[in-house]
């Protein structure tokens, strides 16, 4: 008897409970009576939730209206959307004139097509585009929301700027089409492929010269309308505020983390000393401390706005919690990774650079979108220093004289708003999560 | 690898040249005394191979000569260049001197190409195309140049291994050193990892082993040196090493793993 079975056991199909889909809700959620009534129960307190919200919400609401008088005669139950409606402007952009509005989505606009080209995968230096958003779009932007007289530092920024996205926008068309990069691109029809390197890029700097000479005698051209900060508002300045402070976080972040970690003394007690300071504290009282407390240390008739202080607030603030999310990532990176990056002979940058922080960041993703988040949400709280951001708007719809006593629906509209951006942010983080773990079980 | 046992010893090339020099030299980690005392000349072209029991330094040894580790006292002198304080010259070192690990130390978000290319761009500032040229001579030569576009974790440990070997000869140094190279293998990988060593010692390379592979020793081996409680007991000819072990701590060891 030592052969046990001698023929192969023929592959039979699994039992219809893990197939089908009534196998699948007979065994979730029909399994028992005990189980039957519960789901029953919940089934009901769904649709009561959802039938009610869909009444004020939808079937007894008023979309249009003059003042809140007005909801009231159509409906006593409905929600008065029309107050929400009658303030999208500005719940979208505060109070920034009506007829410069166009630079706010126009700016939008910019950066979208900006960073387009990062997900097109055929697009060749992806790093140069990241870059060049960071390094140039925050001036054009900003110079595009503020306007004014530029200063000479504000039109070299500018121009660099506008250079920077034409090449950007070239090289994406160029790769799309060709599936090259532009530099080999211009190379190749201008017939040197031959050339030495450094031939080649003396040509390709020469024309970047030339551009930008091109940009900046246009730029002197025109000058946009000057917007007082004070103008700004809306979700356009929740925007500006938790854009600056998402892209400088993770920056500011990862250099407190290595601060912390560092073998030399004095940088790891300064970063510790920050990060806990930083950390300890409420994000309001650092927003009252920039403020109200920041002036009062600087030299007299220095006057910083008031946006200026809130936007490096938030940055420490966010740069300080970054910094712990980055080095709990570092502290999961085996130490054989370190001993491997050295025998080859990388240094210190090197082996952070190109083994220790790609690996991190990308076991890090989660905590990092969890962190712009809540940095997102955190960011409302400036509505309480003074400045007018969407929650601020939209709370101020209720002292609006046609609209005396709107509470509910602007804030449940600030909350679908909300929801519609974090939701959005997190789902990305996720097919981040996929599209980097793809192939690389580890 | 009975086969290669038999057929005895490789012809080795072992030159006046001094390659590796340890002098006095002591370690402790905290307040525990791990090598103590060590003396070492390894010439150039010289094969050796470190063995004994757990936790008896051999792995510290090495990794001192690589300057992954700190030594407190003595002297270690590589390639002509003292290690010290100085982090040039321990970059330096790195570089003229390739390590393997018992877990292989791959960077597993690299593909086996880039793990390969890596240290020849970044550090060596070699071009792209140059560096690709050298990693897929290296590849062929751990017998692996069909999985340049994998990556590390797709690969069984026994390929990972040879990649691993492929990527320090890639920096092409002058001294190879392996830490417990077939450790973690399972036994049927262990096999094509030692033919990739056996062939690299027929290159002439100066090598040090630390492993556990007897059978391997006797092969290579110029010399080998038995480690126990952070000294060096005893250092031998493979066959009187094995045939006629003199201390009785090494004596105690052979009988044990033989």
């Amino acid at each position: 008897m030592a052969i046990v079975k001698a023929t192969k056991t023929p592959v039979r199909p699994a039992p219809i409970s893990e197939t089908s889909v009534f196998g699948w809700l007979q065994k979730n959620l029909f399994s028992s009576a005990f189980n039957t009534a519960l789901t029953l129960f919940t089934l009901f307190v769904i649709y009561l939730t959802v039938s009610g919200v869909y009444g004020w919400g939808f079937v007894d609401a008023t979309f249009e209206a003059e003042n809140r008088r007005e909801c009231y005669d159509n409906s006593l139950t409905g929600a008065c959307w029309a107050g929400v409606i009658d303030w999208f402007d500005n719940i979208f952009y505060g109070r920034y004139p009506r007829e410069e509005i166009w630079r706010i989505n126009f700016g939008g606009l910019l950066l979208v097509l900006w960073m387009a080209p990062l997900w097109m995968s055929r697009v060749k230096g992806k790093i140069l585009v990241g870059a060049s958003v960071v390094v140039f779009y925050p001036f054009l932007a900003g110079y595009l929301f503020a306007g004014g007289d530029k200063g000479l530092f504000m039109q070299i920024m500018v121009s660099g700027a506008i250079v920077a996205f034409a090449i950007n926008m070239a090289n994406a068309v160029v790769s799309v089409l060709r599936n090259q990069g532009l530099d080999a691109f211009v190379i190749q029809s201008l017939g040197k492929n031959t050339a030495p390197d450094k031939t080649q890029r003396n040509i390709l700097l020469l024309l970047t010269a030339v551009t930008f000479v091109a940009a900046f005698l246009w730029q002197l051209s025109w000058t946009a309308t000057g917007v007082s900060w004070t103008k700004w508002g809306g979700l356009f300045l929740t925007l500006v505020i938790s854009g600056i402070g998402i892209a400088s976080a993770l920056p500011g972040g990862i250099i407190l983390a290595l601060g912390r970690r560092s073998k030399l003394p004095i940088v790891r007690i300064l970063s510790t000393g920050f990060i806990e300071v930083f950390r300890s504290v409420p994000l309001i009282t650092v927003l009252f401390m920039a403020t109200t407390m920041f002036p009062l240390f600087m030299p007299e008739g220095f006057v910083l706005n008031k946006l200026v202080q809130v936007i490096i607030a938030v940055v420490l603030f966010n740069a300080c919690y970054m910094a712990e999310t980055v080095r709990a990532g570092l502290q999961a990176i085996p130490k054989g990774q370190f001993e491997g990056a050295h025998t080859i002979g990388l240094g210190y940058w090197g082996t952070m650079g190109l083994i220790i922080m790609p690996q991190a960041l990308k076991h890090m993703i989660p905590n990092i979108v969890g962190s712009f988040i809540g940095l997102l949400k955190d960011t409302t709280l400036v509505s309480i220093i003074g400045l007018f951001d969407i929650l601020g708007m939209l709370r101020s719809i209720s002292k609006d004289v046609p609209w005396l006593g709107l509470h509910k629906e602007p804030l449940v509209f600030g909350a679908i708003l909300f929801f519609i951006i974090c939701f959005a942010m997190s789902k990305y983080s996720r097919h981040l999560e996929v599209k980097l773990s793809a192939g690389r079980k580890h | 690898m009975s086969d290669t046992q038999t057929s005895g010893q490789l012809a080795s090339a072992i030159s006046t040249e001094v390659m590796i020099e340890v002098n006095q030299m002591n370690k402790w980690y905290g307040s525990f005394h791990v090598l103590k005392d060590i003396d070492l000349t390894v010439h150039k072209g010289e094969r050796i191979v470190i063995c004994g029991p757990s936790g008896s330094g051999k792995s510290t040894l090495i990794r001192c000569i690589n300057a992954l580790e700190e030594h407190q006292e003595g002297e270690i002198i590589v390639d002509g260049i003292v290690l010290g304080k100085n982090l040039k010259n321990l970059d330096h070192i790195r570089t003229e001197v390739g390590m393997v690990f018992q877990n292989f130390n791959l960077f597993p978000h690299l593909t086996i190409l880039e793990n390969l290319t890596l240290g020849p761009i970044w550090v060596r500032k070699m071009n792209k195309a140059d560096a690709v040229e050298t990693a897929m001579k290296y590849l062929e030569r751990v017998k692996i140049p069909e999985q340049a576009d994998k990556y590390p974790g797709q690969m069984s440990g026994g390929q990972q291994q040879r990649v691993a070997i492929a990527r320090s000869l890639c920096m092409s140094p002058k001294i190879m050193l392996f830490d417990e190279p077939t450790s973690a293998l399972d036994p049927e990988m262990i096999k094509e990892v030692l033919d990739v060593m056996v062939d690299l010692a027929d290159t002439g390379m100066t090598m040090i082993v630390v492993t556990h592979e007897m059978g391997f020793a006797k092969t290579i081996a110029d010399e080998v040196i038995f480690m126990d409680e952070g000294d060096i007991v005893e250092r031998n000819k493979p066959e009187a090493f094995f045939g006629n072990p003199e201390h009785e701590r090494t004596q105690k060891f052979l009988s044990q793993i033989l």
